[in-house]
């Protein structure tokens, strides 16, 4: 393969050329009830091939398989020239590196039989009726996925990495005395098929949650101080800063965070680090070939930097970070965000809590939406702060705002940072669909708009 | 290929079918600052589902080794679900246009010069402007061991433009775009340049007194289409027959107001859902989902029907590594007798809206939402009187189609939806 794509890239007559390859193998496993609905796998190889030239825009081909590599890179060069651009593309250097990084992990998932996979899957749903009595339907979904991935360019750079990943996304129905609740969790880890750790406690927080939902109350909307376990704060800043810290992409948020504006109290210090080890979402290089590294984005609660490619870079006047990425098998590599975290601040959840007379905990995140300026997060599960303490249970709860005036509001940063496990995916119009991390201790926000919100 | 694979696998199995997908996408868009980008997309896809043994299994790959995706459907199968698939038998295709010769030969320059056009029409001092041509050429062929072999052409083509007004008489991004099965003439691009004329114009209303908690709202085709989201959940698949679809077990009721009349048609002329047959071989037909309030019908493909002992209607969809899944074709709801002005009046105070922003709600599928309006005016007196800011509207989509107010006669295509303006009631906030 790495001949093909070498003599490729040789014979572009473009001033610069640049070929990615990938191959997804991939295994779905869906149990509903007690038994498998669904067993399936796929295979998928393509890629993009991407040209310009001084004095041009883009020209890109995305392609099934692997034939004809150069013939891709001639049509890209050819459409680069068709377009009739105002603007040439500026690209920034950056430094040009070979790695070889594909060796197959020990536990390798497609040397696993899809049987096994079956029996996984049909035990894990058949531990969720065990653990409670009230447990009426479960649904349990099995996929692993390794991800091979070769990328050369015109400049020399040379990428040749493999990605195994594995994840477990688990839903639960309780039901008792004509009450129905459900509740959801999911697991996503980089690694083969033994890399899935914490199942046992995925199952039993999944269960439980359904269960202590059927005793609980709906919170009573209004503005409250909310204390957000760590995957809704990671949640909260992935959406709010570091989807803001993106110079345009094509039809998604034109509004990109002005460096040296404040947008949070001096405890506010958020990152992305696409180089952080052993993450879902890391890689040593973008699909650009940059290597990847952790940026900072709001130092102290002012914007201090943003995410880019090669090409923002090269338009900002600024060096590539490392976050040029392709959200689909053909997609071109736009700036996203990948590893999102918050940094630590002080104290514990206790020291959150303890100076709030009525508030709310929101845990359990179900999603985080954004739309123009506003936002919503909705949290599976929650519980009532009375006095410092974490009180009764709440069904699912949504706090929401305006993304900066919500920033706005943070006020006490904990010190437990945690990368979250749950196997986090971003969708982002036209960039497609990218896997991502993020990590943050709890955070506590003052005077935040909280509804009803819920599985 | 497609029938060796079949013909290879026939005496082996119980039941066997592949659909083959083929796409030649070619985009280009030009950005705000005068940047063009063009690019080319080409796949191809091969989805094979296999029974045996009462069991079901597939496998997808976009390479050409016929060899080793039997292989994988085969293991698949083999730790599948049980189920008792009964595959179609041929049939004739009915007639129905889903390519245009234009559209599939369209080129570079072809493309250029409809976004050029459009750019043109909507060019002024105090605007940014993207716009955007597309068109996508491709076929399908499907076949089983029952004896289907069918294929059809395809062809997709649009432009669109997001359209910012800068400094004084800001307004949020307008999104607006056609598309069809045919190269988007020029009156496609004027009514796009009209839509945008329409929403800028009136003014920011900078005051006016606080909205009430619920008011009559008219929902423009773009917004229906958005609003419909949650009714077509309930509608297809697994959900409404055995699922948590709060439709479901409903099969007959009159439950909706009897100005709602849906459909859902495969055979409308060159549109997106537009085709002869399903994924799963099983001719298109429309499909009456509700007609006069009264719930008629549910999707179904081989896989859903098969579980829920109903016949398929047609709506089976494969993609590549993904499970077989129920999806529109074409969503068709009728139209009314209202035109806009009987609608404006009717209203006396309330909000016209034009687009709405999926942001979901607390639980979409039982229909409760919470969209945000940035494209809504208020209207007084049967007139607009200005465009409002942080509009909000909530409710339960099934209780507002209930009382349905007025359906408009204005039906218009917003991709594979052809909706027209629907007055009811919502609850609605305006953040102060």
């Amino acid at each position: 393969m790495k001949a093909a794509i070498l003599d490729a890239i040789s014979q572009s007559r473009a001033g610069y050329g640049e070929l990615r390859l990938r191959r997804v193998w991939s295994t779905t496993v869906l149990v509903r009830g007690r038994t498998v609905e669904v067993a399936g796998s796929g295979v998928e190889t393509g890629g993009l091939a991407r040209c310009c030239s001084p004095g041009t825009g883009w020209g890109a081909v995305g392609f099934s398989g692997t034939e004809r590599l150069e013939a891709q890179l001639r049509r890209a060069h050819e459409l680069s020239l068709a377009a009739a651009s105002r603007q040439p593309v500026g690209l920034a250097p950056i430094p040009i590196h070979q790695l070889e990084q594909a060796d197959p992990p020990p536990d390798d998932p497609r040397e696993v039989l899809l049987s096994e996979k079956r029996q996984r899957a049909e035990s894990l749903a058949a531990e969720l009726y065990a653990t409670d009595r009230r447990v009426s339907a479960a649904r349990v979904l099995w996929r692993d996925e390794v991800i091979e991935t070769w990328l050369a360019t015109s400049e020399g750079t040379w990428i040749h990495d493999l990605r195994p990943s594995a994840s477990l996304a688990v839903l639960v129905v309780a039901e008792e005395a004509g009450n129905v609740e459900r509740a959801l969790g999911s697991l996503g880890v980089r690694g083969g098929w033994s890399s899935l750790g914490g199942i046992g406690g995925l199952i039993e927080r999944v269960v439980g949650t359904a269960v202590e939902q059927l005793h609980a109350r709906p919170v009573r909307p209004g503005r409250y101080a909310v204390v957000l376990d760590p995957a809704a704060a990671g949640a909260l800043m992935h959406r709010a800063v570091a989807h803001l810290a993106r110079p345009a992409l094509p039809g998604s948020d034109p509004d990109v965070l002005p460096m040296g504006t404040r947008v949070g109290p001096p405890c506010l210090t958020v990152g992305d680090d696409p180089g952080a080890e052993g993450l879902r979402a890391s890689s040593t290089c973008d699909d650009e070939g940059t290597l990847a590294r952790r940026s900072v984005i709001v130092q102290n609660g002012v914007v201090l930097g943003h995410l880019h490619n090669r090409e923002t870079a090269a338009a900002s006047g600024h060096a590539p970070t490392g976050h040029a990425r392709a959200g689909s098998l053909r997609g071109a590599p736009h700036p996203r965000a990948s590893n999102t975290y918050l940094a630590p601040g002080e104290g514990s959840l206790g020291d959150l809590l303890s100076g709030i007379r009525v508030g709310v905990y929101l845990s359990d995140v179900l999603s985080c939406e954004g739309a123009g300026d506003d936002f919503a997060l909705r949290g599976a599960t929650g519980r009532m702060i009375r006095e410092g303490r974490l009180a009764e249970p709440v069904k699912g709860v949504q706090i929401g705002g305006e993304l900066l005036a919500l920033l706005g509001r943070v006020d006490a940063v904990a010190a437990d940072f945690a990368w979250d496990s749950g196997g986090g995916r971003c969708r982002d119009g036209a960039a497609g669909v990218v896997p991502i991390t993020t990590g943050a201790p709890h955070l506590r926000l003052v005077d935040v708009a909280v509804g009803p919100g819920g599985a | 290929m497609i029938a060796r694979i079949i013909d290879t696998l026939a005496p082996r199995v119980s039941g066997a079918d592949l659909v083959v997908k083929i796409d030649d996408t070619l985009t280009l868009a030009i950005s705000a600052d005068g940047d063009s980008r063009v690019s080319s997309s080409r796949s191809r896809c091969s989805h094979l589902r296999v029974a045996r043994d009462g069991r079901v299994g597939y496998a997808s790959t976009e390479g050409d080794d016929a060899g080793e995706l039997i292989g994988r459907a085969m293991a698949a199968a083999a730790s599948g679900g049980e189920l008792a698939l009964f595959l179609p038998a041929p049939a004739p295709l009915p007639e129905v246009a889903s390519r245009a010769p234009q559209a599939a030969a369209a080129d570079v320059a072809a493309l250029d010069g409809l976004a050029r056009a459009l750019l043109e029409r909507l060019q002024r001092s105090n605007r940014r402007i993207e716009v955007w041509a597309e068109r996508s050429s491709g076929s399908v062929q499907v076949a089983n061991t029952r004896g289907v072999l069918a294929a059809y052409e395809v062809t997709l083509a649009g432009v669109g433009a997001v359209v910012e007004s800068i400094g004084a008489g800001w307004a949020p991004p307008c999104r607006v775009h056609v598309a069809s099965g045919a190269l988007p003439a020029l009156r496609d691009i004027e009514a796009l340049v009209s839509e945008v004329e329409r929403r800028l114009a009136p003014p920011l209303l900078d005051s006016c007194p606080p909205l009430p908690a619920s008011m009559p709202v008219c929902l423009g085709p773009r917004a229906v289409a958005t609003f419909l989201r949650p009714l077509r959940a309930a509608l297809a698949g697994y959900e409404a027959w055995l699922g948590n679809s709060p439709l479901r077990g409903k099969l007959g009721e009159r439950i909706f107001d009897e100005k709602l009349s849906l459909s859902d048609d495969p055979l409308a002329p060159g549109r997106p859902g537009s085709r002869p047959l399903d994924d799963d071989g099983v001719i298109s037909r429309r499909l009456l989902l509700i007609e006069r309030g009264r719930l008629l019908g549910f999707l179904a493909d081989l896989e859903v029907g098969a579980r829920a002992q109903v016949p398929s209607t047609g709506h089976g969809w494969r993609g590549p590594s993904a499970a077989p899944r129920v999806g529109f074709t074409n969503l068709c709801l009728s139209p009314g007798i209202e035109g806009r002005a009987t609608l404006l009046t009717m209203m006396g105070r309330g909000l016209w809206v034009e687009d709405l922003q999926w942001g979901g709600g607390p639980n979409p599928l039982a229909g409760s939402i919470s969209l945000r309006a940035p494209w809504a005016y208020l209207v007084e007196g049967g007139m607009v009187r200005g465009r409002l800011e942080d509009v909000r509207l909530s409710g339960n989509v099934f209780a507002a189609l209930a009382q349905l107010g007025a359906v408009g006669n204005d039906p218009a295509w917003v991709g594979a939806f052809h909706v027209p303006t629907l007055l009811l009631e919502l609850g609605v906030s305006q953040r102060s």
